[in-house]
């Protein structure tokens, strides 16, 4: 049973962190109807700020989590205006490949930069200690303060969109940008912020993760493609649909845990055979396919 | 004036033609180096370098007190004092990379020969190349036993292979349960019954699980699970969790230098508590791996060609280990020593051919034997077999296996715990765990 548990608890802790990764790429489409391809490079530009401020400050990478937003949210706003604003003028296509390209230059700065190695966090209040929650259930502590702090930056980004004078400004610019234009809203600003904000969320998931996962120049894709899987499944825009679908893929990546549970628990041979470890992603873009035909707006959807 | 300058360019025309062209070739001998120098092995292509680096200055300089031939001559002797000029490529641990770096250094550069390249899935790409150039690629340090299998013409290995050193593993589980480990006391077998493994999945890692799975059939063990993993892979965590959730007394790991220490961080964070945990070598045994852990590795066993601990039953190892030591900074390590051996090799099988003619290279790498007393690595010497079904495979080698033990000092020290003859401390058993 501690197997089935462990697995649950790590899913969820996982699951919660991805929903912070997710949320910036599901802003910015809600607001702008823009796919941004460079999305896991946003997060990977986050994991070096975190490492690197850690390390040259001396400071614990948790404490990192400010400047990771600060820079974030620069690189957001400082991409829409130098760059992603002019490719609103061209077709769905030229935004597409755009992002696609600003993925390209990121990533190929990143190696140029700090090379094709690995680097991760060594030192740290929390780095490499643990707890026993019971049940020998372990839940290391990295992750456990990752999910708390994501949960707090989702809550402190849902106020913003929600109970702010900004965030109305932002919905509305979603809705309807020509009508929020007539209504004196500026959603060239709005557009920058939304840049801002998607940007800033996933540098500090960027912070977070770097706690407990190493980081190279080319890690962005992957967390390209898990971010687009839980945005389709809680709906492109929606905010709540990213954080219950970040949850749902977190418990789908820990698969491979509830399969052991399983294979160990009633011993059934040829289950231990199955590579479950090696295939945890297929898990996650198998899903996002079936949302796809089956519910394209997502669960949460409001945007067509 | 002109006329002069014309009759001095056709004196120097002539010249050119009648200076048979091995004079120059006797200048240098360039042999390219293709190793991991960026990506998840860096660290230890670093090592690769540096070991391959001492084993060109030795070779180029004289060095009278070294009890080696390749030191007490400058250059290779056969060849007019040629020097050996080492040309360093990065794979970055890419197949593909490694056989387009394989192409350049053959067509462009012109070597004589290749040495590398670690990686056994580069290695399989690049001597692939050198098999339809037909120039000769020496391997000191990958040990897929698939490579020597293929009956390529232009491929040696010197290392031995993973086939051995996994069926050193289990010499040394069955040594523990009959009680043949120094300072630990009979084990019952029962007690490490269950084997579980994690490797990378590369062409290495792959077949690493297939030499497992082959003996612990052999050695009647029960093998619970066996994984594969990204060797990039930047969370191990579910793979972790499903090693502890099938309860093995053993966990086993073939792992470069990135995904090693991420593991070993992992089974810390999720306090695993295995009897015995074993790597594979490459990543298990870099300095990174050392200095990065810290005391977290204390009780970790790992396979091995060569331990600092070497040079206290064998001087040769000693002198050279302190000339890298002065060079590096760190002892010589099994992926070091096997890239100077793998480079004192090609120097010997060049001193045999006496050219650098690829057929004459390869007639005397067929018919080398340099002995154990001229090698840095504790083996019998280096003899390479040309028939059967391993072709170009050094028969003489051998494996250590050593443990990560806290000295009286409080510096980190491989100890030799296999074979059990010459085992320099006792084994801590079971491993500490988290």
């Amino acid at each position: 049973m501690d197997i089935l548990l462990g697995s649950i608890v790590a899913g969820i802790l996982l699951g919660m962190v991805i929903a912070l990764v997710a949320l910036g790429l599901t802003i910015i489409f809600g607001v702008m109807d823009i796919v941004n391809f460079a999305h896991g490079e946003f997060l990977m530009v986050g994991m070096y700020t975190g490492l690197l401020t850690a390390q040259a400050t001396g400071m614990d990478p948790l404490f990192s989590l400010p400047v990771a937003a600060v820079v974030g949210f620069l690189l957001g706003v400082l991409c829409y205006v130098g760059f992603i604003k002019f490719l609103l003028r061209g077709p769905m296509v030229a935004q597409l490949l755009g992002t696609f390209g600003l993925m390209l230059f990121l990533r190929n700065l990143a190696l140029l930069i700090f090379g094709s190695s690995d680097m991760s966090v060594h030192h740290g209040i929390l780095v490499g200690k643990s707890f026993d929650i019971g049940m020998d259930i372990i839940v290391p502590a990295t992750k456990l303060a990752a999910a708390g702090l994501s949960v707090i930056a989702f809550l402190v980004v849902w106020l913003l969109m929600n109970r702010t004078k900004i965030g109305k400004a932002l919905t509305a610019t979603a809705l309807n940008a020509q009508a929020a234009r007539y209504m004196g809203i500026p959603t060239e600003r709005m557009n920058a912020l939304a840049w801002g904000v998607g940007g800033g969320s996933v540098t500090v998931a960027g912070a977070l993760i770097v706690n407990f996962w190493a980081v190279n120049p080319f890690m962005g894709l992957l967390f390209t493609m898990i971010a687009f899987a839980v945005v389709a499944l809680g709906g492109f825009g929606s905010v709540p649909g990213a954080f219950f679908a970040g949850l749902v893929v977190g418990m789908i990546m820990e698969i491979p845990g509830i399969w052991d549970f399983f294979t160990f628990t009633f011993d059934i041979g040829w289950m231990a055979d199955v590579p479950m470890t090696s295939l945890k992603y297929m898990w996650i873009y198998a899903a996002y396919f079936l949302i796809m035909v089956i519910r394209p707006r997502g669960l949460f959807g409001w945007k067509q | 004036m002109k006329r002069g300058i014309m009759v001095f360019l056709s004196l120097l025309a002539m010249a050119a033609l009648l200076v048979p062209a091995g004079a120059f070739a006797a200048d240098e001998i360039k042999i390219g180096a293709i190793y991991p120098l960026t990506g998840g092995a860096a660290a230890a292509g670093r090592e690769l370098r540096a070991g391959a680096e001492l084993a060109e200055e030795i070779t180029n300089g004289v060095m009278a007190d070294l009890p080696m031939a390749i030191a007490k001559n400058s250059g290779v002797q056969s060849l007019g004092g040629a020097k050996i000029k080492l040309i360093f490529k990065d794979h970055e641990g890419n197949p593909t990379i490694g056989a387009d770096l394989a192409k350049k250094l053959i067509l462009d550069d012109k070597v004589d020969g290749i040495l590398g390249c670690y990686h056994s899935s580069v290695t399989k790409t690049v001597s692939a190349v050198c098999e339809q150039y037909g120039i000769p690629m020496i391997n000191g340090s990958s040990t897929s036993p698939a490579l020597t299998k293929r009956g390529f013409k232009w491929f040696w290995r010197t290392t031995p292979h993973d086939k051995w050193f996994t069926k050193d593993l289990f010499e040394l589980l069955k040594g523990l349960s009959e009680g043949k480990v120094k300072g630990v006391k009979a084990v019952p077998k029962g007690d490490l019954i269950n084997v579980a493994s994690a490797c990378e999945k590369t062409e290495w890692g792959s077949l690493v699980t297939q030499m497992i799975e082959l003996f612990a059939k052999e050695y009647d063990y029960n093998l619970k699970k066996t994984l594969l993993y990204a060797d990039k892979a930047t969370d191990l965590s579910s793979e972790v969790r499903s090693l502890k959730a099938t309860r093995a007394d053993v966990f086993l790991f073939a792992s470069y230098t990135s995904d090693a220490i991420l593991m070993i961080k992992t089974l810390k964070a999720q306090k695993a508590n295995p009897k015995v945990l074993w790597g594979q070598d490459a990543g298990f045994e870099t300095p990174e791996f050392q200095n990065t852990l810290g005391d977290d590795i204390v009780g970790i066993l790992t396979r091995t060609v060569f331990l600092p601990k070497v040079v206290e039953v064998k001087k040769l190892a000693g002198q050279v280990n302190a000339m890298y030591k002065a060079k590096t900074g760190n002892d010589f390590s099994g992926a070091s020593a096997r890239s100077f051996t793998g480079l004192q090799t090609w120097v010997h099988v060049l001193e045999d051919a006496g050219s650098t003619q690829p057929a004459d290279i390869q007639k005397a790498a067929n018919n080398i034997i340099i002995p154990g007393s001229e090698l840095v690595v504790p083996w019998a010497g280096i003899k390479f077999s040309t028939s059967g079904d391993e072709i170009g495979q050094n028969v003489l080698g051998s494996g250590l296996i050593g443990q990560y033990q806290k000295g009286p000092d409080g510096k980190m020290v491989l100890e030799i715990v296999y074979p059990f003859d010459v085992a320099t401390a006792d084994m801590l058993y079971p491993f500490p765990g988290y």
